[in-house]
């Protein structure tokens, strides 16, 4: 009787409890059209969690509940008992376990303040209901997307209830099912036509963001070209090379073996190179023992320029 | 004759001799860009009554002049500030190149003259009787100099150390005059001090040896202290001041380099051959460097690419470059080695006088070659020989010849004698075309290895030597200055070392090609006969058209034959025109034999193409080159494919695929495929090969068969072996094909297909070749590679097909044309950010666009280019620009750019774009002088006039460049936009002579006009009227005018009243006339040129007293007045008020005046009048409702 009142109940909240599944089907992002077994059997365990609510109801002595009621116990029943599942879990991970324990559980309720030594009366209760187990019990498939090979099972020196070996394909060098791309042609085009999207792209970033000039009147979006700007020493940047190209040239110097020469001279220009830091330092500092040091390393190079310069002799009034 | 004068050793045109000079220069100033400093020149008399210095300055603002510590009275006067008096209306340029050329020698050092004449004190005259040592000291200041030194101030944040602000030097030919005071003659030499306090974190860099370096007092300055002990000619001494970075040669420890900071690693890279040039030279001329140091100066916005002077070259900015730089890297050697070359002839050994400058250049750019040979290899050097031949013989035949040693007879006039046929004098460097310059160094340098080819090489280097050892014994007398000519070397000097060493007699050489101007002209043409076995050679000349002379003498010809090469002399005289040669070779054929080449090589051929009846491959008109000359050569196509395919001179192979295109076939089209793959054959020639195979290709359309010319070539040579349209990684280790690679896109990019479009295909391919460009691996820059890709776009660009003069939109653009915008889009957005070396890729792209403009494809604008060519872009950037705008204008008619660009003439801060824009609106006028244009008015005519006359009186260079541009707008005569007849014919003196009332002589000029007859002057006659009225409101020509009326009143001997007419400008025409008529009856000579200079000068003495430009000290006009006996100048205040008072007053008398005088010529106004009327018309009434219109009915034409 009391659970047909319940189902009584129930059949009017049908809508609202599909809608709300439908929330929950949503934001486990499945499709709407077909149901996938996981929704099924977060479903039938509503249900059944719906049924025991209601039970319990009964047992209270209810004879019938808004189905606002119910859901928000049924919600509320969840709640308490994810929390035990997690709370257990972190008990028995916190152990070094896979496999919660009963020890496991007490302590959780404990720490939710249960009262664990009620509850062998409770369960032995006279008017306690015996639920029928819910009708979908097959576990959801848990997602194999990533298990690739097989797995590793524990040596015989690991204990059991050590974690499993992780996915193979996260330790182990998986062979790729593509050759990758190594046709020549094929590559060429790419590369180019990468640098030419990363060139358009970033000048026309630059045409956007800054002046420019059009070669139509009528249109300044085409083909914008970057306003040309002055600037105060034109031949720097006209002359040095730029830093890219600075950084390839020694890339393709050390690749390339024909370069003897170019470290002689350099090491010859290097040679005057600090003369004439050294000679400007000598210049700045006045400094003449450093002067003196220099013309110690390279007594060969006599040049006017190099020489330092003279103090202002005192001048005699006559 | 200068060379009679030359037997006697060099006379110096000056009454005293300069031994020493010092110059110091005691503060530069950055921020105001002023000098200030002192000179004293230690000068010895060699006249005892020597009472007047005339000494060189321009600019310079001098304070006081001190001889042997006794204030000096001094006056300046520079005719050549402005060449013709200014209120003269005279606009015709042979008028200009005459008064331009009087003014110039009015001032020229080596005829003794000089802008500022020094009164020596009376008290030293018995010190000067005794031929005593005078002691010269002016103190002289400069600010803001426009000519002499340019200051290059970067407007940024810092010390001027830290923005690398620096002033250099630079002139062209003597220039030294524009930033000291000096002698500034090649021809006198001297020693020097030269001392120079700059900023202590800036070096001054300059001649001779640097003695010490001190800092001043507040240890904020320092002075450089240079002995230059080796006698030196004012013009070589230079100076450069800037924050350099210095660098040691390494090889060579005397030798330092500068350049500006951060530019050290491109210096160093830059100057590292530098030795080699210099064991080179001292090697061939068995003669040290004779300067005990060298310095080179790397300076931003140089005037020119390379100048030398004593012991430093001072070069530009723009010539460093890095190792991963190609093509800059010969260029910028071959500047350095002809810096150096002009080290030891022309800054060591200096010349006597200008008609002996072609010595000096001659020998520098022929041991300048002798290097490109060592240092090129003989292809590049015989076809580098052959492009300054070509250029020199284009030049000549174009304009009319260059002479390389002008003689100069006194009394006559120059113009009939050397140069009839150029719109300039070549009396004085300074009024040379720079254009003819360059072309006078080309030549002087050809006819040194003419004279090489004479005399041998070994004795050429034996007189060289010898003139400078001569010379260094010379200059090591240091106190016997009169040892010091032998430095100086003439034309005879030369000639004599010449037959001395050689024993060899050149005299017809220097006579044909050295005294007397122009080229030889062949046309040749031949028949076998096959009778006699006999090569029947027809060679004919051409020497009465503009620039050509006749050959008599020697001639090389060598025909290559089936057994071999063969040389013949033929003597070319008066009037033989065929010369038989006997052939060697039968006609048969003997196809088993191999044919020996002239190098003793033996080749295969495949004869099948040749005459079956002939043994002649090909024949070869003077192949040394020892004439110069032009050959138009007739053989068959198939003997020009033989010459290409296995003659080993680069010479012949040119000229072979020049003669090519007239052979538009399959076989021609052959043997240049077969050049472009040979890898042996010289680059160049391949590169020529590459567009004449596109022009070939061109001219057989029709029958073309296969893929476009030079596209499977490509694709063989640089792409990929397994996918061809891909290009390979970019390798220019191997500098042949890496040429080669740049150059044959660009010409493919010439193809046409049969509807005159550039294929699909090619275009395709080069649009490929610019998307699978890849650097990455290359140890080069790719820039100029890229650029060239730029230039292959643009040269597929073909006129667009344009319906009734559409505006040009987005939407109708052609597709194509719309593939090559994106691709100039991006690559001038990309060196925005990353800048190519020398912006050689933004370069190509402004050219792109603006040829996509003129094609009609995207609408014609100029304001891109003009901000491209603002100050503050690189130099090479803005000449790209401006050569845009310079085009627009010429298409387009645009009087606002050209106006810009005039602006631009004279208001911009780098002297080398200012001579750019001028050249290049001589190169593209905007229109000449047969072409009707709205552009050409009188504003423009004027503006032009007064930018020669005197707007560019700051450098010499930039003058000549304006009467260029002046020359090919309007020609020799007077504007034909004008409407004023030009009245003051300086030519016809003699009529005026006669003639002794001043009252007639503005008729007498008319006269003179009209006699002249010629076409243009139609025009001037009927607009007469209108320009008496002309612009009513032009108050400064009427009181100009009034000016003149009573300066002449004050002048004229016969104290005549004043004349009505004077207010009109036609009789201002006349007032250098009447000047010459005032020195006339004062001095009592014939009038002749010299005459006419010095009334020129007493003209602008006049004008320098009424509005002295930057000169010189307050005390000097009275000065002036007590110097020269003359009537006191009128106050300018006075002549002005009284002349605009006046002016109403006279019209009238001025007009009755008129009628009087203009009945003489009543018919002859009538007929041209008629003439023109129909022309003028417009304008006639346009006038009549003028204010002024009721003096036009008075006017001459209409009374008649």
């Amino acid at each position: 009787m009391t659970t047909a009142s319940v189902s009584d109940t129930y059949t009017p909240a049908d809508a609202t409890c599909r809608v709300s599944v439908e929330n929950v089907a949503q934001k486990s992002s499945s499709s709407k059209a077909s149901m996938s077994p996981s929704d099924n059997y977060y479903l039938a365990r509503r249900r059944t969690l719906q049924v025991v609510v209601s039970s319990l109801l009964t047992e209270a002595g209810f004879d019938a509940a808004e189905k606002a009621a119910v859901e928000t116990l049924t919600e509320m029943l969840q709640s308490y008992l994810s929390e035990i599942g997690r709370s257990a879990k972190v008990y028995c991970e916190h152990s070094a376990r896979t496999q919660p324990t009963l020890s496991d559980v007490v302590v959780t309720l404990a720490e939710m303040g249960f009262n664990v030594d009620n509850i062998q009366a409770y369960a032995k209760r006279s008017q306690r209901m015996v639920i029928t187990a819910p009708p979908v019990t097959n576990t959801p498939a848990t997602p194999r997307a990533l298990s690739t090979g097989q797995k590793r099972t524990h040596p015989s020196y690991i204990p059991g209830h050590f974690p499993e070996f992780p996915d193979p394909h996260t330790y182990i060098k998986t062979p790729t099912i593509r050759e990758p791309v190594s046709d020549y042609q094929v590559l060429r085009e790419k590369a180019a036509s990468q640098r030419r999207d990363v060139e358009r792209a970033l000048t026309r970033f630059m045409a956007k963001t800054g002046e420019t000039e059009s070669l139509f009147k009528d249109d300044v979006s085409t083909f914008p070209l970057i306003a040309a700007r002055t600037t105060t020493i034109p031949y720097l940047n006209a002359l040095l090379p730029s830093e890219l190209e600075l950084q390839q040239m020694e890339e393709t110097d050390s690749s390339e073996q024909d370069d003897q020469t170019d470290t002689e001279n350099l090491a010859l220009n290097m040679n005057s190179d600090e003369m004439s830091t050294e000679k400007e330092n000598a210049m700045l500092q006045q400094n003449s023992g450093l002067s003196n040091s220099k013309s110690n390393e390279e007594p060969m190079i006599d040049n006017p320029y190099l020489r330092p310069v003279k103090k202002p002799k005192i001048r005699r009034k006559k | 004759m200068n060379r009679k004068k030359g037997d006697k050793g060099f006379e110096s045109p000056r009454p005293y001799k300069l031994t020493h000079q010092v110059v110091c220069i005691n503060n530069i100033n950055f921020q105001r860009q002023s000098v200030i400093g002192y000179v004293e020149l230690t000068i010895f008399p060699s006249l005892a009554n020597l009472n007047r210095i005339k000494l060189n300055s321009k600019q310079c603002r001098i304070y006081r002049v001190r001889v042997n510590d006794l204030e000096a009275a001094f006056i300046y006067n520079d005719p050549t500030l402005e060449v013709c008096h200014h209120e003269s209306k005279q606009r015709n340029l042979n008028y200009f190149a005459n008064a331009y050329a009087a003014a110039v020698s009015a001032v020229d050092p080596d005829t003794g003259n000089g802008e500022l004449c020094i009164k020596v004190p009376s008290e030293l005259w018995k010190h000067v009787d005794e031929m005593k040592v005078l002691k010269v000291y002016i103190e002289f200041s400069l600010d803001q100099p426009k000519g002499g030194l340019h200051f290059v101030v970067p407007n940024i944040e810092g010390s001027m150390a830290e923005r690398g602000a620096h002033v250099f030097s630079f002139g062209y030919e003597n220039s030294t005059r524009f930033w000291f005071p000096c002698v500034d003659s090649y021809s006198e030499l001297c020693t020097w001090k030269l001392e120079f306090t700059v900023d202590a974190a800036m070096v001054a860099v300059s001649n001779g040896d640097l003695v010490e370096s001190v800092y001043t007092h507040d240890m904020r300055k320092k002075t450089f202290h240079y002995m230059l002990t080796i006698p030196t000619a004012a013009p070589n001494i230079s100076l450069a001041v800037g924050p350099f970075e210095i660098l040691v040669d390494p090889y060579m420890h005397e030798v330092t380099h500068f350049c500006l900071p951060q530019l050290l690693p491109l210096l160093k890279h830059t100057t590292s051959f530098l030795h080699e040039i210099f064991e080179f030279y001292e090697e061939i001329l068995t003669c040290r460097y004779p300067y005990a140091y060298y310095k080179t100066v790397f300076v931003d916005e140089a005037y020119v690419e390379v100048a030398s002077y004593a012991s430093m070259s001072i070069l530009s900015t723009n010539l460093l470059h890095s190792a991963m730089i190609i093509d800059q890297t010969p260029l910028t050697r071959r500047c350095l080695a002809q810096a150096l070359a002009q080290q030891f002839f022309g800054c060591f050994i200096s010349r006597m006088s200008w008609s002996d400058e072609w010595v000096l250049k001659g020998i520098s750019g022929y041991i300048y070659g002798l290097w490109m040979k060592k240092t090129f290899g003989v292809n590049e050097y015989r076809h580098w020989i052959k492009e300054e031949l070509d250029k020199i013989v284009d030049y000549e035949l174009r304009t009319g010849g260059v002479l390389l040693h002008p003689t100069f007879i006194t009394g006559v006039k120059e113009k009939e004698t050397s140069a009839p046929h150029l719109h300039f004098s070549i009396r004085h460097p300074h009024t040379l075309s720079w254009k003819y310059y360059k072309m006078f160094q080309c030549k002087a340098h050809l006819v040194m290895r003419l004279i090489e080819n004479r005399i041998s090489m070994e004795f050429m280097l034996q007189v060289f030597n010898k003139l400078l050892s001569l010379a260094s014994t010379a200059s090591s007398q240091k106190f016997q200055s009169h040892m010091w000519s032998q430095m100086l070397l003439s034309t005879n000097g030369f000639l004599k070392s010449i037959s001395n060493v050689s024993g060899k007699d050149i005299q017809p050489l220097i006579k044909q090609w050295v005294d007397q101007s122009g080229v030889v002209k062949f046309f040749g043409s031949f028949a076998f006969n096959r009778k006699r076995n006999i090569l029947e050679l027809e060679l004919k000349q051409d020497y009465t058209s503009l620039g050509t002379q006749k050959y008599v003498g020697p001639l090389k010809v060598t025909v290559q034959e089936l057994d071999g090469s063969f040389n013949h002399t033929l003597q070319i005289e008066e009037n033989s025109l065929k010369h038989d040669i006997p052939c060697h070779s039968k006609s048969r054929r003997n196809k088993k034999k191999k044919i020996p080449l002239l190098n003793g090589e033996e080749v295969d051929m495949d004869l099948s193409a040749m005459d079956a009846d002939s043994p002649l491959l090909w024949i070869r008109i003077d192949p040394d080159m020892s004439v110069l000359r032009k050959v138009e050569f007739e053989q068959a196509d198939f003997m020009w494919q033989y010459q290409l395919r296995f003659e080993r001179d680069v010479v012949a192979q040119e000229e072979s695929i020049h003669a090519l295109e007239k052979f538009p076939t399959p076989a021609s089209r052959l043997a240049l495929t077969d050049i472009l793959e040979q890898e042996q054959c010289f680059y160049k020639v391949r590169m020529h090969a590459c567009f004449r195979l596109a022009k070939i290709a061109n001219a057989m359309v029709n029958t073309w068969t296969g893929p476009p010319a030079m596209k499977s070539l490509f694709t063989r040579m640089f792409c990929c072996k397994s996918c061809s349209n891909i290009v390979k990684t970019n390798n220019f280790m191997n500098f042949q094909s890496y040429f080669l690679q740049k150059t044959m896109p660009v010409a493919m990019a010439l193809l046409r297909d049969i509807h005159n479009q550039c294929p699909k295909e090619v275009l395709a391919f080069i649009l490929d070749l610019i998307k699978y460009n890849d650097n990455r691996k290359n140890k080069f820059s790719d820039n100029y590679y890229r650029a060239e890709l730029i230039d292959a776009l643009t040269n597929s660009v073909t006129p667009a097909i344009s319906i009734n003069n559409e505006v040009r939109t987005l939407d109708n653009l052609n597709p194509d044309v719309r593939l090559i915008l994106e691709e100039i889009t991006r690559f001038l957005n990309m060196e925005k950010l990353l800048p190519s070396y020398r912006n050689t890729i933004t370069v190509s792209c402004l050219k792109a666009i603006r040829v996509l403009q003129k094609n009609g494809h995207i609408p014609s604008d100029p304001s891109l280019f003009k901000s491209y060519a603002e100050y503050g872009h690189f130099v090479d950037v803005r000449i790209a620009a401006l050569e845009a705008v310079v085009d627009y204008t010429q298409v387009d008619r645009s009087t606002d750019e050209l106006q810009w660009l005039l602006d631009l003439v004279q208001n911009d801060d780098v002297p080398y774009i200012r001579h750019k824009v001028l050249s290049m609106l001589n190169k593209n006028p905007p229109f000449t002088k047969n072409t009707d244009s709205p552009l050409c008015n009188e504003a423009l005519v004027d503006q032009l006039w007064k930018l020669m006359n005197s707007g560019t009186s700051h450098d010499w260079r930039l003058r000549c460049d304006a009467v260029d541009v002046y020359y090919a707008l309007f020609g020799l005569s007077r504007p034909s936009c004008l409407p004023l007849p030009e009245l003051g014919l300086v030519l016809n003196l003699k009529e005026k002579k006669t003639v002794l009332n001043p009252i007639i002589i503005p008729e007498a000029g008319a006269c003179g006009q009209e006699t002249v007859g010629n076409a243009s002057v139609h025009g001037l006659i009927s607009g007469f009227q209108i320009n008496e009225e002309e612009h009513p409101a032009k108050d400064s020509v009427s009181v100009g005018s009034g000016v003149q009326g009573i300066k002449r009143k004050a002048e004229t001997p016969l104290g005549s009243p004043l004349e009505p007419g004077q207010v009109l400008e036609k009789d201002e025409d006349n007032k250098v006339k009447l000047k010459i008529k005032f020195s006339n009856s004062q001095e009592d000579e014939e009038i002749d040129m010299d005459s006419v200079h010095d009334s020129q000068a007493f003209i602008c003495h006049q004008l320098n007293i009424l509005e002295r430009p930057s000169t010189p000290g307050t005390e000097t006009p009275t000065i002036e007045n007590a110097m020269i006996s003359m009537p006191a100048a009128p106050l300018p205040s006075l002549g002005k008020e009284s002349s605009s008072s006046r002016h109403g007053e006279h019209h009238h008398h001025h007009h009755h005046e008129h009628k009087k005088k203009k009945k003489k010529h009543k018919h002859k106004h009538k007929h041209k009048h008629k003439h023109d009327g129909k022309d003028k018309e417009k304008d006639m009434f346009t006038f009549t409702s003028s204010p002024a219109s009721g003096r036009s009915l008075n006017s001459p034409s209409i009374s008649d």
